[in-house]
């Protein structure tokens, strides 16, 4: 019971929090995939809220974020760590309007990419989905007052 | 409207692009890992970052979180290589191991398959059917306590093995050089189903139990070679007197030369020839060769020895023969007393 009032006290202290600001509106979402037979007895697939996943299960995470301020904001960066028990899914990460980074060092430094390597065994080889550590995802333009944007990406249990 | 028709549209087309995704890396997915913990929180929360008015912000948003629920795998390994046996033996046993590849406690129920395609004879189940290498020796024994089903039935931790004995007669009619097969199953006691399948509440913690990729049940298969080898040991003498002909008189040393083969298909395990040294005469120290190399008098890591403790003889292992060893040839010497 404890850990389930604890985190719906740090949604409530985050959404205290922007309201605080009062500039940008954050949310963000996890679902995972469902099977469900329409009425025409096809199988589809739809996104769900997710609350429990099982190993080799995928998650999908959705961050809208919206300027509910009169001014536009600029340089607006958003970042996202990839939990310790997750993998990010090569190529899942999107954000319309905007340019998709990646950290492969906790945080510190981030990159396109292509454009990352690590050191394995004394080896310096590209990076792959298994290293990264953060989605970075940056606006190539303002966000204009009451705009919105989403970023997303998808990642597997381990 | 409009543009929330392309929104939705760019969701299915973003689904669809990472379903394809999910099957990459599900195939390329760590074999044999069992995964998260049951019971482990995922958290995410994203931090957004700008600029307004010229003021740098910062602001966090909304954490969510995830429970790892329990996923159900097993798998079943073979672990005894293709077992020789005689026709009408009793109780020969194949090893095998039994390992949790899920993430949480599950308790397995354990079950006997003898009546197996692709192989020429059924064994036939003893009873009890299934052991436990209790003393964990690898070799089934009256150590080795009998399952019982919903009794013993095994509990494992993630990622723990046990090991089992399942244990069959062989029917008197088979021939040699024909096989028959073994299945040991081991059945998640929670469920068994299609991968996906829930278990609403049925996992470690009240929370789902959700059916892995091997559907909640393994299996593998052990085989038995009927293997009734006959194996012949001629021996021969030729006698070298002290005067240099081939009288067998006192003094005079005889050459013994033992000649091993195995005459059918299967293979003869762990060989052994014992000789004993004749009454009239005392063994020649040093004299025992195996294919033309020697072999000490100690009982030491070669392949033999001249033992003295009882009635004085010469032994030599042999190992596991098949025809294609043939022929092994021992020699040694005595003198006439």
């Amino acid at each position: 019971m404890k850990p389930f009032l604890s985190a719906i006290l740090i949604i409530f202290l985050s959404a205290a929090a922007a309201q605080a600001q009062g500039h940008l509106d954050v949310q963000t979402i996890v679902q995972k995939e469902e099977v469900i037979v329409n009425d025409a007895g096809e199988s589809e697939k739809r996104l769900v809220a997710a609350e429990v996943v099982v190993p080799g299960e995928s998650v999908f995470y959705t961050i809208t974020f919206t300027n509910v301020s009169a001014e536009p904001a600029d340089n607006v960066v958003i970042t996202n760590p990839i939990a310790e028990d997750l993998m990010y899914i090569d190529g899942s990460a999107f954000g319309p309007g905007m340019d998709i980074l990646f950290s492969v060092d906790g945080g510190e430094t981030f990159a396109a990419a292509n454009e990352l390597t690590v050191v394995e065994d004394g080896e310096v080889r590209g990076a792959e989905a298994a290293d990264f550590t953060h989605v970075r995802w940056v606006m190539q333009n303002d966000l204009e007052a009451g705009a919105q944007g989403t970023a997303r990406f998808a990642a597997v249990l381990e | 409207m409009e543009t929330a028709n392309f929104e939705f549209a760019s969701v299915f087309a973003w689904m669809r692009r990472i379903s394809l995704l999910c099957l990459c890396c599900a195939l390329n997915g760590p074999a044999g890992a069992v995964g998260t913990a049951v019971g482990t929180a995922i958290e995410n929360t994203a931090v957004v970052s700008y600029d307004l008015a010229g003021t740098p912000l910062t602001l966090q948003s909304n954490t969510t979180t995830l429970a790892v629920a329990e996923r159900i795998n097993v798998a079943v390994t073979l672990q005894s290589p293709q077992t020789p046996v005689a026709p009408g033996e009793t109780g020969s046993a194949l090893l095998f191991t039994v390992t949790n590849t899920g993430n949480g406690t599950e308790t397995f129920q354990l079950s006997i398959d003898s009546l197996v395609a692709g192989d020429d004879f059924d064994p036939t189940p003893a009873v009890p059917e299934i052991y436990f290498d209790t003393d964990g020796s690898g070799d089934f024994n009256g150590g080795d306590q009998p399952y019982a089903p919903g009794t013993n039935d095994p509990d494992l931790l993630a990622d723990e093995s046990i090991s089992v004995f399942i244990v069959n007669d062989i029917p008197a009619g088979v021939a040699n050089g024909q096989t028959g097969r073994s299945d040991l199953i081991a059945t998640s006691a929670t469920g068994t189903g299609l991968p996906g399948t829930v278990y609403a509440g049925s996992g470690d913690g009240g929370l789902n139990a959700v059916i892995g990729a091997t559907g909640g049940e393994a299996l593998d298969t052990g085989e038995y070679l009927v293997s009734d080898v006959l194996v012949s040991a001629v021996k021969s003498q030729l006698v070298s007197d002290p005067f240099g002909g081939t009288e067998p008189i006192p003094g005079a040393t005889l050459t013994y030369t033992i000649v091993v083969n195995v005459n059918n298909a299967g293979t003869a395990a762990a060989s052994v020839v014992r000789d004993t040294i004749p009454t009239f005469s005392t063994y020649l120290p040093n004299s025992i060769t195996l294919n033309g190399g020697a072999i000490s008098d100690l009982a030491d890591t070669d392949a033999g020895e001249f033992d003295n403790s009882g009635t004085p003889a010469v032994v030599v292992r042999l190992g596991d023969l098949t025809q294609a060893n043939n022929p092994q040839t021992i020699t040694f010497q005595v003198v006439i007393d």
